[in-house]
């Protein structure tokens, strides 16, 4: 969900980026982590645990927990906290883990 | 291979600060990074700063990055490097970041490490569900992306990290269910816990959780009491519906990168967990190595500052001897002590002391007036008593009360007040005191505290009307001649009040000073308006 006013804050949304998710056509803004883009649009699952197929979400924001790891224009273990969002750009799950040999 | 004098890795606070005493001692800087904008987590600190005026107390975090922005653009030698992940600190001295997908390569003569903290986990069943955040992970997403991750919020720890998010959550428009604590006392400062009360929010102490429900994300949680001793009491849980779990239960300081430089550690829980062994000057065992900020020991972001500004002038004095710069290390190293020297600073000295071997200085002395304050967020009767004028003083002017009860460290009242009327600190952790002879009650300090805990009351006129004056800092804003709800201490709604005047100039920078007629016999427990939504 966006904040739409703030007593403190304002949050400009300027430019419209379109990105998919699993597929689907999704869009969030110039600014946007992929993280902050999927949870404006409601989406806080973003992988499942590699052994017991465990929903996985946010957790820390910074780019150190490992817990958002997804698979980004065909590259695993991307940490999609800190990554921002790109015209065009496919974004997955990565389930049930992401190998580094699926990509080189 | 890049060459400079010092890199400074990590661009929050401590790194900042680090790079800008550097550059103006005339070192070639480098400052890397991780992220596209500079600040670390003062770009979402939307709360003012507590500590010393000199160290811009009363000024919210994000102002203070956007002057730390400035300054450090206007240093031709300070060059910073966004977007960079520092790799590699090699014995040769040569250190490595990643870079648009490049790998670069820097040697310089010193090296501040700056990286920060990271959140900690709390072993709970189902605390693997989406939904379950740190509370730093929810205060990114609101304050930085302008994205609200959930509607109810249960906030686990009531340190000031827990107390300051729950607060900024209501602004963020959400609802926080309430803030557990498993020790019986509030883990923050008392200033943040009485402002969330007052907007209706529980705090359970001796309190934890058992456990999260829900499928694909948080539904709800089970929570359980503790006894005296930390024992969960049987037959004791009770459930809260939430749709998130914000973890709040304290930061380990970020050593992975410093890990590999040789450097020593050691465990110290006061300062955080594993931190770097380090001298007063902030420096490591490792010749040319500095550490500052969270890395070296979990504390405010202005301790951070002052971290930063001794590690980045003692890099200077080691590479370049012969300047100036021994009066202000000094300056900086006395700043930090009376930072950590009252009550709230007790932790980080002990910590500090088993770190340098130091004996523990003398504790300062304490005020045993704040028990029932400090496990409930609620000034009794008692705290109260201490801050008003005589009876006299209340009939023939407006005055101002000062609900700061607590010794932390923090002046901007002080320096704040045109009249003289709150008396002047002989150390930064003194409470205020305030000189009704001299006070008018004309509410300049009320914008200006960190705490929001000064009001002022007048109850001047015959008959049962007064005036409060008290900060505001949500959304609606109210109206002049509007009735709003009036809350007590703990968010109770204890009647109505029409609004007399609504003041947002610059200088109170979005904290709106709302004055309200009410009933003479609510002035001492009116602390909170709600502006009462036209359906």
């Amino acid at each position: 969900m966006r904040i739409s006013e703030h007593p403190i804050l304002s949050f400009r949304h300027n430019k419209e980026v379109h990105f998919t998710f699993d597929g689907k056509e999704v869009t969030g803004y110039e600014g946007d982590t992929i993280v902050s883009a999927l949870h404006a649009l409601g989406i806080w699952k973003l992988s499942e645990s590699p052994v017991h197929r465990r929903p996985r979400g946010l957790f820390c924001a910074i780019g150190h927990c490992s817990s958002c790891l997804m698979r980004v224009n065909g590259v695993p273990n991307v940490r999609s906290c800190v990554t921002p969002i790109e015209e065009g750009m496919v974004v997955e799950s990565q389930n049930p883990r992401g190998d580094l040999y699926d990509h080189v | 291979m890049i060459t400079c004098d010092l890199l400074v890795i990590g661009g929050g606070p401590a790194g900042i600060s680090a790079a800008v005493a550097a550059g103006k001692a005339g070192l070639k800087v480098l400052l890397l990074e991780e992220r596209e904008r500079l600040g670390g987590q003062l770009t979402k600190q939307t709360h003012r700063f507590f500590g010393s005026v000199a160290e811009r107390a009363g000024t919210r975090g994000i102002a203070i990055i956007k002057d730390l922005e400035t300054v450090v653009a206007q240093l031709e030698n300070v060059e910073v490097s966004l977007s960079t992940t520092a790799l590699g600190i090699y014995e040769d001295g040569v250190s490595t970041a990643l870079k648009s997908g490049k790998m670069i390569k820097i040697k310089p003569k010193a090296i501040v490490v700056a990286t920060g903290a990271f959140e900690k986990f709390l072993p709970f069943e189902n605390n693997d569900l989406p939904g379950v955040y740190g509370a730093g992970a929810v205060q990114t997403l609101m304050n930085i992306y302008g994205v609200l991750p959930a509607r109810r919020i249960l906030m686990i720890g009531s340190g000031n990290i827990g107390l300051i998010v729950s607060y900024q959550l209501v602004q963020a428009g959400a609802e926080v269910v309430g803030v557990i604590e498993a020790s019986p006392k509030i883990g923050g400062y008392l200033v943040h816990a009485s402002k969330i009360r007052r907007l209706g929010i529980p705090i359970y102490p001796s309190c934890t959780i058992k456990k999260a429900f829900g499928q694909d994300r948080v539904a709800g949680a089970e929570l359980v009491r503790l006894d005296e001793k930390w024992k969960e009491i049987p037959g004791s849980q009770f459930t809260v519906d939430c749709d998130a779990i914000c973890l709040a239960v304290g930061l380990n300081p970020l050593i992975d990168l410093l890990g590999q430089s040789g450097c020593q550690f050691k465990y110290i829980p006061e300062l955080g967990g594993q931190v770097p062994i380090r001298d007063e000057s902030m420096r490591t065992n490792v010749p040319h190595l500095y550490i500052a900020g969270d890395l070296s020991s979990i504390e405010e972001a202005t301790a951070a500052l002052l971290e930063g500004e001794l590690a980045g002038l003692s890099a200077a004095k080691q590479i370049r001897p012969g300047q100036s710069l021994e009066a202000r290390i000094e300056e900086v190293k006395t700043h930090l002590r009376a930072l950590r020297s009252g009550p709230v600073g007790e932790k980080i000295r002990s910590g500090l002391s088993k770190l340098t071997g130091e004996a523990l200085p003398t504790p300062s002395p304490r005020t045993n007036a704040i028990d029932e304050l400090s496990r409930t967020g609620i000034a009794s009767p008692a705290n109260l008593a201490g801050v008003l004028p005589d009876e006299k003083r209340k009939k023939s002017r407006a005055y101002a009360v000062i609900e700061c009860y607590q010794q932390i460290p923090c002046d901007p009242c002080v320096h704040n007040c045109p009249f003289g009327a709150i008396k002047p600190f002989s150390d930064i952790n003194d409470l205020p005191i305030v000189d009704f002879d001299l006070c008018t009650g004309c509410g300049q300090c009320i914008g200006r505290c960190p705490g929001l805990a000064i009001f002022t009351v007048d109850e001047t006129r015959d008959g049962d009307r007064a005036k409060i004056t008290l900060p505001y800092e949500f959304l609606p804003k109210p109206v002049r001649e509007e009735m709003v709800d009036l809350l007590d201490r703990s968010g109770k709604c204890v009647g109505q009040g029409v609004v007399k005047s609504v003041l947002n100039t610059p200088k109170q920078d979005k904290t709106t000073i709302v004055t309200v007629e009410i009933h003479r016999n609510l002035v001492q427990d009116v602390r909170q308006i709600r502006v009462v939504q036209k359906s």
